[in-house]
């Protein structure tokens, strides 16, 4: 089944031309990373799957409906690159908050954060106001966030950014273990080694252009070259050795 | 409707743990203090009409400070949430800019009906302990404000969306201040004038927030009585459609707004 469907997407902003013609899908169960410099349109992409902007021409399918309907977000999960949550709550007064804009009841809210909570490893700062938090641990509550309605979909926008070398290996393992629950995940990134571990495939953006999109495997000829070369390949030469 | 619910309460809750978090609630109980002050000089001279004109002071701040906390929390729904960035997790979330516009209006209504409910439970508590009784105009000058009330963080909410926020707040309480206190002159002051000013005074006159139809002070202070309830329902009616009509120009600015 295809979580994700884009089709020959452009996004123009005046005269810039965020994304230019993307087209790439992502099935049930699959991990995407999604790679490029900055400016890439690797953002602008990700705001289209969410709904928050439309595409200048093509379209966008998420879950199998259009992302700017309310109900097709429902099973969406999304965290993004830097979001500095509500100085004035605390991390299971903001999974309250994020868990009934959710729908989700009392209960239910409950017992989630509490998994989640001890799950990111923010179980003994929940009570502490966020305003406390440093970086790592606000992308920690952001993780927790976008797990709340358990969604079947995770869009994370820079997940790993201003995680520290012991969090990033618990971001990790939580991937790998929401990848082995059957959920799928799309995420941007510059950290290679990290997408290069998680991911089944990737895409490559450069100035709005998809220069690649497969399976990792393909791309790295099982092992003979690391992502590394192959994405310095990809935006020096406009195309894979 | 469960979700609708469930959505409202959350963006309400928010508004009050906002106001109490923030420290916004120290704020009000010094303009409650500030509010003490006239009454606690109830008839100093034993004076009634020194009794009134405190009283007068007392409603004056009590329409200020309702002024400033309305446009304070009507313009603070979004501009934080653009700054912050947390405006892309809640858009991502099942609910739609319509509806989170609502939800976030509650809460900020909610939040200063709270607030003014608090200034005049001192001023009707003073004015019973002065001897005073509870009156239907006073009923009617408190349902008249919470409207007021609920109409200014329209106001203000859809200048959130339009410019800056300190030109909003600039903006909307010298446009509603200005109304309260001159509105009622507008139609005269046209005729004084001639082509295109008049007219212009004219199309401000039956566009502008008409702050001053909310204004049961004078009533209050000097015991005219109350008001014909056709009067207030025509009142409440202007104050439902205004706050429609704001409620739904900014709905239409925040679907468009890029983010």
């Amino acid at each position: 089944m295809e979580v994700v469907k884009v089709e020959h997407v452009s996004r123009v902003f005046g005269e810039v031309m965020a994304v230019n013609d993307l087209t790439l899908t992502l099935n049930a169960g699959e991990v995407m990373g999604f790679l490029g410099t900055n400016g890439a349109g690797k953002t602008t992409t990700i705001k289209m799957l969410l709904g928050l902007i439309k595409p200048t021409e093509g379209t966008v399918s998420v879950m199998g409906g259009d992302p700017s309907d309310p109900q097709a977000r429902a099973r969406i999960g999304y965290m993004p690159e830097i979001a500095y949550y509500y100085p004035y709550l605390n991390a299971r007064e903001l999974l309250d908050f994020y868990g009934g804009i959710c729908g989700l009841d009392k209960k239910t809210i409950r017992s989630r954060a509490d998994v989640l909570l001890e799950k990111v490893g923010l179980a003994d700062a929940a009570k502490r106001p966020l305003k406390t938090y440093s970086k790592g641990m606000l992308q920690r509550a952001g993780i927790a966030q976008a797990l709340l309605n358990d969604p079947d979909l995770l869009v994370l926008d820079e997940p790993f950014t201003g995680l520290d070398p012991l969090a990033r290996i618990h971001f990790r393992e939580l991937m790998k273990e929401l990848r082995a629950a059957g959920k799928s995940i799309f995420f941007s990134s510059h950290e290679l080694g990290e997408t290069e571990l998680l991911c089944d495939k990737v895409a490559i953006m450069k100035k709005g252009h998809c220069f690649y999109q497969g399976p990792v495997k393909q791309l790295t000829g099982e092992g003979e070259k690391n992502l590394e070369r192959l994405f310095l390949d990809v935006l020096e030469k406009g195309e894979v050795k | 409707m469960k979700t609708f619910c469930l959505q409202m309460r959350a963006l309400v809750k928010l508004s009050f743990l906002e106001l109490w978090r923030r420290n916004d609630i120290f704020g009000l109980l010094i303009l409650g203090l500030a509010l003490m002050v006239p009454l606690s000089m109830a008839s100093p001279f034993g004076s009634e009409g020194a009794s009134r004109y405190l009283d007068e002071m007392a409603l004056l701040l009590i329409w200020g400070f309702s002024l400033f906390i309305a446009l304070g929390t009507g313009s603070r729904l979004f501009p934080p949430e653009f700054e912050s960035r947390t405006i892309f997790p809640l858009l991502a979330k099942p609910i739609s800019r319509g509806r989170l516009l609502f939800g976030k209006y509650l809460g900020a209504v909610a939040a200063t009906w709270s607030a003014l409910l608090f200034f005049y439970l001192l001023f009707v508590g003073s004015n019973l302990l002065r001897g005073g009784a509870l009156s239907m105009e006073l009923f009617q000058a408190v349902v008249l404000h919470l409207a007021f009330a609920a109409f200014a963080v329209s106001v203000s909410l859809l200048g959130s969306l339009l410019v800056t926020p300190s030109a909003n707040l600039t903006l909307s309480a010298g446009l509603l201040t200005s109304m309260f206190f001159f509105g009622r002159k507008l139609p005269s002051y046209a005729e004084t004038l001639s082509g295109a000013l008049s007219a212009l005074v004219k199309v401000f006159y039956a566009v502008g927030p008409h702050a001053e139809f909310f204004d049961m002070r004078q009533r209050l202070i000097h015991g005219w009585g109350a008001v014909e309830f056709n009067v207030i329902a025509v009142v409440l009616a202007y104050a439902a459609a205004y706050t429609l009509v704001c409620l739904t120009l900014a709905s239409f600015v925040l679907k468009r707004k890029r983010v």
